[in-house]
């Protein structure tokens, strides 16, 4: 009980609230302007976030990917432009409601839902993730390696729509992560005599570049003239709401199980999570027909399901330590640099940091209400500021971003390095995500792997032989005959080949 | 700008055996069976097996995709240059941020950018001079960033 009062003590404090209402304003904004994503908001936040404490510096990236996740929905509505690919999915849905007449009905599911479903999935989170650690505390390196070898299968086969460039993706985010330092014997890799390489590729200047960089690049590529305009009102959003909960309850239920489960799975994340459950609405519908022509059944499963899905990734992250998504790893790359390690132990040795977690995420949740009316009422003003503008401030803040995480010009050719290779990737229908989560990921799974393998003497037996490593070792197992059989091209002609780009889910 | 999966496959396999071979350098310890390159070589040799199923994969392919696909975006000139400016920018930045300091290049990236995407010259200047100061005044004084000062050393 003492580490929870402690935990309100570190979160009810007049620097933390300011950090979580500046953040909570800064995720909105990003959230709502189409092309600026979620993760990139992260991306961002991260350099400001290494000047802080660990408890704002969690706070801030909880709070601004709650709100950008949710602001996502106010461009997809009035302009047909999901603001975050999470919104993607019903993007079309919610326009066809604004055509309808509609728009005030669809804002208001969409806020309400999306507190109601990141409240559901940081339900789940408080109730999972402390058993969960329970169990986890009894793991060994095998059962971690097994684990690591489980999410990162997971992240490619579920997250990416070519599981072939996923997996490449994967080996190349590993191999990045062998620069410097081997992790158990200490003997110099991939360093070239460069001192800057010894202490690794720095994680936040590598982010910064994959996911800000490559898409200032491609926003500049792609650059038209001529703003975006919106001619809609919004009235009183909350008319009618009340038909709405009482005729659509358990899909709400429905999407936020799905979209906290499927957030859970390292890999598949907050859009995923959305298109899922859009489908899965579709499906058991009474009327299936009407989706599509500006239903509002559909937007409740999915709206609900994105904002649960950002509580569900921080179960493996906080537990494991492999991360759901993009994000959370990302906040498991912060976690590190703070010189903590995710992980069971969390939960025993500093217990506060956890509870102070879950009372932001349900802060945050409970912030997005107001703010996200205001972001809404708002939106006129918001959506007007020019991409012209915004590209170059961007690119200024890529640069003193990565700059301030080495104080040397290393972090920002790294930064433009990354972000072109990022890009070159993305290009050639790459997706980068399942590299950021080797990069994270890489030093723990060879840590595993090379203490398994000494402790072991090189048998295998020993991998599977405790109970806990068998069912893993066996899952794992399972699931890499399956994508080998998937994979083999013997056969098949134009089976699994995706064009550029197109690694969003269908 | 999309070469075909061929020849990015083939680029990969190029650089993975650079790097399996370069793990050949790295010295054993008596006694010690599993040393620092066992799991480079395993990456190495699963980047090698993911590029040849993508070479693989391609070939099988009933229409041949050219080696290289231009995107829209490289016929039109004016896109071409944006992507290029773009680029130079950061280019620019990392040479000319020591020498001339973080508050020069910052204002003058952000003047160029703006005004060549259409801004308005007006607007142009005072969010370029706004949003320097800020990021000079957020990350240089309050996080205490070392921003070079270039030629306005004497001045701040």
């Amino acid at each position: 009980m003492h580490a929870i009062w402690t935990a309100f003590g570190l979160v009810f404090d007049i620097q933390v609230l300011t950090v979580i209402l500046g953040s909570a304003i800064f995720g909105m904004f990003v959230g709502a302007m189409p092309g600026l994503t979620a993760t990139m908001a992260t991306a961002l936040l991260v350099p400001v976030t290494f000047f802080m404490a660990p408890v704002p510096a969690l706070g801030a990236i909880v709070t601004a990917t709650a709100m950008a996740i949710f602001a996502g929905d106010i461009p997809a509505a009035m302009l047909r432009m999901p603001g975050t690919p999470a919104s993607a999915a019903y993007a079309d849905e919610s326009y066809e409601m604004t055509k309808k007449g509609q728009l005030d009905l669809a804002m208001g599911v969409n806020l309400v839902f999306s507190v109601l479903g990141g409240i559901f999935g940081v339900a789940v989170l408080i109730l999972m993730a402390p058993a969960l650690a329970e169990v986890a505390i009894n793991f060994s390196s095998y059962e971690y390696f097994w684990l690591a070898c489980l999410g990162l299968t997971c992240a490619v086969f579920i997250g990416t729509g070519d599981a072939v460039k996923g997996l490449l993706s994967l080996f190349i985010g590993l191999a990045i992560g062998c620069i410097g330092i081997d992790p158990a014997a200490g003997q110099q890799r991939f360093t070239f005599g460069i001192v800057d390489l010894l202490s690794g590729i720095d994680f936040v200047p590598t982010l910064i570049g994959m996911f800000a960089v490559s898409e200032l690049l491609r926003g500049a590529a792609t650059f038209e003239k001529g703003g975006t305009t919106i001619q809609q009102h919004v009235g009183n959003m909350f008319a009618g709401l009340g038909d709405v909960w009482r005729k659509y309850w358990k899909n709400f239920f429905r999407g936020s199980i799905l979209g906290t489960a499927i957030g859970a799975l390292p890999g598949a994340g907050a859009d995923i999570a959305a298109w899922v459950s859009y489908a899965v609405s579709k499906k058991l519908s009474k009327e299936p027909e009407k989706f599509g022509t500006g239903h509002i059944e559909g937007i409740v499963d999915s709206t609900s399901a994105n904002n649960s899905a950002l509580g569900g990734a921080w179960i493996p992250a906080l537990v494991f330590g492999i991360p759901g998504d993009s994000i959370t790893a990302v906040v498991i790359g912060v976690l590190y640099m703070k010189g903590m390690n995710p992980g069971p132990s969390v939960f025993t040795q500093t217990p506060e940091l956890i509870y102070a977690v879950f009372i932001i995420f349900i802060l945050a949740n409970l912030l997005m209400f107001p703010l996200g009316w205001a972001a809404i009422k708002s939106a006129k003003q918001i959506l007007r500021v020019p991409r012209n503008i915004l590209l170059p401030v961007i690119l200024i803040f890529c640069l003193v971003g990565s700059f301030a995480m080495t104080n040397s010009l290393y972090g920002v050719v790294l930064m433009v390095g990354m972000g072109v290779f990022g890009w070159f990737l993305e290009e050639h229908g790459i997706p980068v995500a399942p590299l950021i989560l080797g990069l994270v990921l890489g030093t723990m799974l060879e840590q595993n792997f090379m203490t398994s393998m000494i402790k072991s003497d090189g048998s295998f037996l020993a991998f599977v032989e405790r109970p806990i490593a068998g069912v893993l070792g066996v899952a794992t197992l399972a699931t890499w005959a399956l994508m080998i059989w998937k994979l083999l091209p013997f056969g098949r002609r134009n089976d699994g080949v995706m064009t550029a780009g197109d690694t969003s889910p269908p | 700008m999309r070469f075909s999966d061929t020849v990015v496959g083939a680029a990969f396999i190029l650089l993975a055996a650079i790097m399996i071979w370069l793990t050949f350098s790295f010295p054993a310890f008596p006694g010690q069976k599993y040393g620092p390159s066992l799991f480079p070589r395993i990456l190495g040799a699963g980047i090698i097996l993911c590029s040849l199923l993508m070479i693989l994969r391609e070939r099988r392919l009933a229409d041949k995709r050219p080696w290289l696909a231009l995107a829209d975006w490289v016929g039109q000139p004016r896109k071409l240059a944006s992507f290029a400016l773009m680029l130079a920018a950061m280019i620019f930045y990392i040479f000319a941020s020591e020498p001339l300091g973080f508050i020069p290049c910052a204002f003058l990236i952000q003047i160029v950018l703006f005004l060549w995407f259409g801004v308005r010259p007006v607007t142009a200047l005072i969010v370029a001079a706004a949003m320097t100061l800020l990021v000079y005044w957020f990350f240089g004084r309050m996080m205490l960033v070392p921003l070079p000062r270039g030629i306005l050393d004497s001045v701040l």
